[in-house]
C-alpha cells in the first residue's frame, strides 16, 4: 500500500477564484525522494499542506476527492494526529521558531502531544546531536543565521517522529552554503528511510539526490517520473522550470546530434560523460 | 529610558537567580505591600536596607544604580513639587517618604525581572494554573519583539528610499507620515502571524488537554524558606501598623 | 558616475560591516554585488541613496558628496528596490502604490498620471491597477514595489535580492525588463546570490566577503575563480565545475566557462575533432 495516495484530489480555497489543486491523482512509496516543481501559483505549496492536513483542516475551502496518509483520510484527521506521521518544513525559518531557546523549541512538539518529559528530554538531546545543534542550544532566535535556524526547524519537527517530512521551498530565504547544507541534511534524512516531499525551484542543488520529480502546472500534474527522464522534456522549460545547466547542455547536444551515454544533472556527470565519449 | 534597565532579565547566576520564580513572586508582592503600608521615612529606609543587600546577591548592584541615576531627574522632580504643594503637615517628610516608597516599590518588582526568565515566567504562570494558551501568547510577543523591531526599521528605510520624509514638517505631517510606516508593519504581522500558526498547528499546537513540560519548576527548602520569611515581615507588618505608634522621624526643619 | 571612497561603516558604532570599500561604477553599467550573508552587500548600496552615511570615507554622485543630500534627495536619482516588497506597499490599489511614489518626488499630478499608466503597461499590471495589492500574490507584489521605483525613472536602479521565490519564467522577464532598461541608459545594480542569474545577465560583478571587496571584474573571471568563490561562500556554477574537469582531460577547452552557448560550443568542437 502507498504510504501517500491522492484519489482524484481537488481544493479551492475560501474566496479564491481559482482551484489551487485540480482533479490530483499520485501516490507515493515509504522511502522515496519526491521534488515537486512548478511555476509560481502551481498548487505545490497547497499540495505541501494536504499531506500533513493543514489542507483541508486549517485552511478550508473546497474539497473533492481524498487523501489518504499512512492510511488516514486526511479529511477525517485533526493535523494534530497527523503531525506523528507527516511533518512540514516551511520556508521562513523565523516563523517556525516560536520559543525562546533550542531546547524549547524542539520539545515544543511532544509537549504539545502530552509526552512524557523524559522522553521529551531524550528526543531534544538526541536531536540537537543529530543536527549537529550543541553550540546553538540556549540561543534566541534572533542570535542564529537563516541556515541556523532552519536546522532547528527541522530538529522540532523530527521531534514528533514522523516518517514522511514534508518541506515547502526550506531554502528560499537562504544564502547557497546554508541552503546546501540544509538539503545535505534531507538527503541523509531520506538515506535513513524518511520519506521525503521537497518543493524546490533550484533543481541543480536537488535533482541528483532525489528519486523522483513530479511537475505542477496551474493545479495539475503534468509529468512524473525520475529526474533524468523529466529534465529533458522541453516541457520543463514551456512551463517555466529551471532546469540545470549540465542537462540544458546535454539537450542542446543531443540536437546538434551529439548523443551522450546518459543525461546529466550535475556538472561533474556532465563532464565525466564527455570524457567517456570522446 | 534607560530607567527600563533594572526591569530586564540578565542572564546570571546567583543564589536569587536559582530561587523559584513563584517564591520570587511572592517575595516582591510582600515587599511591595510593606512599602505602601508605611508612608514614614525609617520603616521606608529599612525596606531599602533589606532591598538592597538582595539586590547585591542578585548580582545587580550597578545595574540598579545606574536606573536610580536615570531616575533621578523624575525623583528630584517628585520631590521639589510635593514639598512645595503638600497639604500635609510636614511637607518635606512627606516628600521624601513619597520618594523613597517610589524607590522601594520599583527594587520590589525590579528584584523579581531581574532574576526570572521569561521562561520561567511563562512556566511559573502555567503552574499556578494560567491557561497555557495565555502564557505562551506571552511568551512568545516578547520573543518576537526583537523580531517587530528589525521589520519596522526596514519599514522605515523602504519607505526613506522612496523619498518618505518622517523626520521633517509640521507636527500633522509627521502623523500623516505614520501611516506608510504603521500599515505595512501591521499587513506583515498578520502574514507573519498565519505563517506561525500553520507551523504551530503542523507541530499539534492546543491538541492535549494534558499538555507536559520539559522543565518544571519545583519549589526547594531554600524557596519555602522565603516564602515563609516574607510572610512573617507581612504579618509583623500589619500588626506593627496596626497596634504600634511610630515615632514620626521628622528632619529637624 | 558612482564613487565610494574607502568607506568604512559600523552598526551602532560597533559592528563593522564595511572596511574601507572603494568603488567606481560608471552611467549605464550593469553591475552585480555578491557575498556572504553579513558581507556589507545591503550595507553597501544603502550608503548608495544615503540611508546609512559612511563613518570614514566618502560617497560620490557624479562629483558630488552625498552627504549634501538627503535620503529623500538622492531617491530622484537612486532608486533602491529593497527585498521584501510587503515593507513598502501601503495604500488600497497598485495605482495609488505608484502614484504615491510619484508624489513623494515631487512630480505634478499630471507628469504623475502619464508615468504611472506608462509604468503599470510596462510591468504588464494594468488589470491589476485597481486592486489591492494586499491581494496578489507574492510574485504580483514584488511587480508592484518595483514599478513604484520604476515609475520615477531614476538614473541608478538598485535592487536587493530581486529574484528570490522567483520561477524561471519570473527572473527571465526580470532580466529582460533589467536589459530594456539599461539599454535606454540606466545603470542597474543587483544584489544577490543567484549565480546563475547574475552569469546570464551582469557583466561585471563584486565580490564581497567580511566588509570587504574580494574581487572586482568581468563576471567570467570573478566567478570562475576558485579563491573568491570559497571566500565569499558561493557555489560554483555547474558549466564551470564541468568545464574545469574537461579541462583536465583536454587542455584546449578553456577551464574558466560560464556561459552555456561557450561550453557547449568547445564540447562539440573536442567530441566532433576525435
Amino acid at each position: 500500500m502507498p504510504l501517500i495516495e491522492f484519489q482524484d484530489f481537488s481544493f479551492k480555497y475560501y474566496g479564491a477564484d481559482f482551484l489551487a489543486l485540480k482533479k490530483v491523482n499520485l501516490t507515493i512509496n515509504e522511502g522515496e525522494y519526491v521534488i515537486i516543481t512548478g511555476p509560481s501559483g502551481c498548487g505545490k505549496t497547497t499540495l505541501c499542506r494536504t499531506i500533513n492536513g493543514l489542507v483541508p483542516q486549517f485552511h478550508r475551502g473546497y474539497i473533492a476527492g481524498n487523501v489518504i496518509v499512512d492510511g488516514m483520510n486526511t479529511r477525517e484527521h485533526t493535523v494534530a494526529e497527523m503531525a506523528t506521521i507527516a511533518g512540514l518544513v516551511f520556508q521562513q525559518p523565523e516563523n517556525q521558531l516560536v520559543t525562546l531557546n533550542v531546547e524549547k523549541e524542539i520539545a515544543f512538539g511532544p509537549e504539545n502531544l502530552g509526552v512524557d518529559p523524559v522522553e521529551v528530554r531524550r528526543r531534544v538531546e538526541e536531536l540537537i546531536s543529530l543536527l549537529d545543534l550543541e553550540h546553538l542550544r540556549d540561543k534566541h532566535p534572533h542570535e542564529m543565521s537563516g541556515g541556523e535556524q532552519q536546522r532547528v526547524a527541522i530538529a522540532s519537527t523530527l521531534a514528533l517522529k514522523p516518517k514522511i517530512l514534508v518541506a515547502d521551498e526550506p531554502t528560499s530565504n537562504l544564502d547557497p552554503k546554508s541552503a546546501e547544507l540544509i538539503l545535505d541534511i534531507i538527503s541523509k534524512l531520506n538515506k535513513r528511510d524518511m520519506t521525503v516531499i521537497l518543493v524546490e525551484h533550484r533543481l541543480d542543488l536537488v535533482s541528483k539526490d532525489a528519486s523522483r520529480i513530479v511537475l505542477m502546472d496551474r493545479g495539475r500534474i503534468v509529468a512524473d517520473g525520475s529526474p533524468r527522464e523529466i529534465l529533458v522534456m522541453d516541457l520543463c522549460q514551456e512551463i517555466g522550470v529551471g532546469v540545470p545547466k549540465a542537462t540544458l547542455v546535454y539537450k542542446s547536444l543531443r540536437k546538434r546530434g551529439i548523443d551522450l551515454e546518459s543525461v546529466p544533472l550535475t556538472g561533474e556527470e556532465l563532464a565525466n560523460l564527455v570524457k567517456e565519449a570522446a | 529610558m534607560s530607567f527600563l534597565e533594572v526591569f530586564q532579565y540578565t542572564r546570571q547566576d546567583s543564589i536569587i537567580h536559582r530561587l523559584d520564580p513563584r517564591a520570587k513572586l511572592f517575595m516582591a508582592i510582600v515587599s511591595a505591600i510593606v512599602s505602601l503600608i508605611f508612608l514614614e521615612i525609617l520603616p521606608l529606609v529599612i525596606i531599602l536596607v533589606i532591598l538592597i543587600p538582595l539586590l547585591v546577591a542578585a548580582k545587580s548592584l550597578k545595574r540598579w544604580l545606574r536606573s536610580m541615576k536615570g531616575l533621578s531627574i523624575l525623583l528630584a522632580f517628585i520631590l521639589v513639587f510635593n514639598t512645595l504643594l503638600s497639604p500635609a503637615p510636614n511637607p518635606l517628610n512627606h516628600s521624601i517618604a513619597l520618594t523613597l516608597r517610589l524607590i522601594a516599590l520599583m527594587t520590589s518588582f525590579s528584584l523579581f525581572f531581574l532574576t526570572v526568565h521569561p521562561d520561567e515566567l511563562s512556566q511559573a504562570l502555567i503552574q499556578m494554573r494560567v491557561r497555557f494558551e495565555f502564557a505562551f501568547a506571552m511568551s512568545m510577543a516578547m520573543r518576537y519583539v526583537p523580531t517587530l523591531a528589525q521589520e519596522a526599521y526596514a519599514i522605515m528605510d523602504a519607505q526613506k528610499a522612496r523619498g518618505v520624509e518622517l523626520d521633517k514638517g509640521n507636527p500633522l505631517k509627521r502623523i500623516r507620515n505614520i501611516v506608510p510606516i504603521i500599515v505595512p508593519l501591521i499587513i506583515v504581522s498578520i502574514r507573519r502571524a498565519l505563517s506561525i500558526a500553520e507551523s504551530m498547528e503542523s507541530r499539534g499546537f492546543g491538541a492535549s488537554p494534558h499538555r507536559t513540560y520539559l522543565n518544571r519548576l519545583s519549589f526547594k527548602k531554600r524557596d519555602w524558606a522565603v516564602v515563609f520569611i516574607s510572610l512573617l515581615i507581612l504579618l509583623m507588618t500589619i500588626y506593627i501598623r496596626l497596634f504600634i505608634p511610630l515615632q514620626v522621624w521628622s528632619l529637624p526643619f | 558616475m558612482i564613487i565610494l571612497e574607502n568607506v568604512h561603516f559600523a552598526y551602532d558604532g560597533i559592528y563593522t560591516a564595511l572596511q574601507g570599500v572603494s568603488l567606481q561604477i560608471g552611467d549605464g553599467e550593469r553591475v552585480a554585488i555578491m557575498g556572504t550573508n553579513g558581507a556589507g552587500k545591503t550595507t553597501l548600496v544603502k550608503q548608495l541613496n544615503g540611508l546609512l552615511r559612511p563613518h570614514r570615507g566618502r560617497v560620490f554622485l557624479d562629483g558630488v558628496d552625498t552627504k549634501r543630500y538627503s535620503v529623500a534627495e538622492l531617491a530622484r536619482e537612486i532608486g533602491l528596490v529593497m527585498q521584501n516588497p510587503d515593507h513598502q506597499l501601503f495604500l488600497d490599489s497598485v495605482e495609488k502604490e505608484i502614484l504615491f511614489g510619484l508624489k513623494q518626488l515631487g512630480f505634478s499630478s499630471e507628469d504623475a498620471r502619464v508615468r504611472c499608466e506608462k509604468t503599470l503597461s510596462n510591468l504588464g499590471l494594468e488589470h491589476l491597477s485597481e486592486r489591492s495589492p494586499f491581494t496578489l500574490s507574492g510574485g504580483e507584489r514584488k511587480r508592484v514595489a518595483l514599478a513604484s521605483v520604476l515609475a520615477t525613472e531614476p538614473r541608478v536602479l538598485v535592487l536587493d535580492e530581486p529574484t528570490i521565490g522567483q520561477d524561471a519564467k519570473q527572473k527571465e522577464n526580470l532580466a529582460q525588463m533589467l536589459q530594456d532598461l539599461n539599454e535606454k541608459g540606466r545603470t542597474v545594480i543587483v544584489v544577490t546570490h543567484d549565480i546563475e542569474f547574475v552569469i546570464e545577465n551582469f557583466p561585471r560583478t563584486i565580490a564581497m566577503a567580511n566588509g570587504t571587496i574580494v574581487a572586482d571584474g568581468p563576471t567570467n573571471s570573478v566567478l570562475s575563480n576558485d579563491d573568491v568563490i570559497v571566500r565569499c561562500s558561493l557555489t560554483a556554477p555547474q558549466l564551470t565545475i564541468a568545464a574545469r574537469s574537461i579541462h583536465s582531460v583536454f587542455p584546449e577547452v578553456p577551464e574558466r566557462l560560464t556561459l552555456l552557448s561557450n561550453l557547449e560550443g568547445e564540447i562539440v568542437r573536442v567530441l566532433r575533432g576525435v
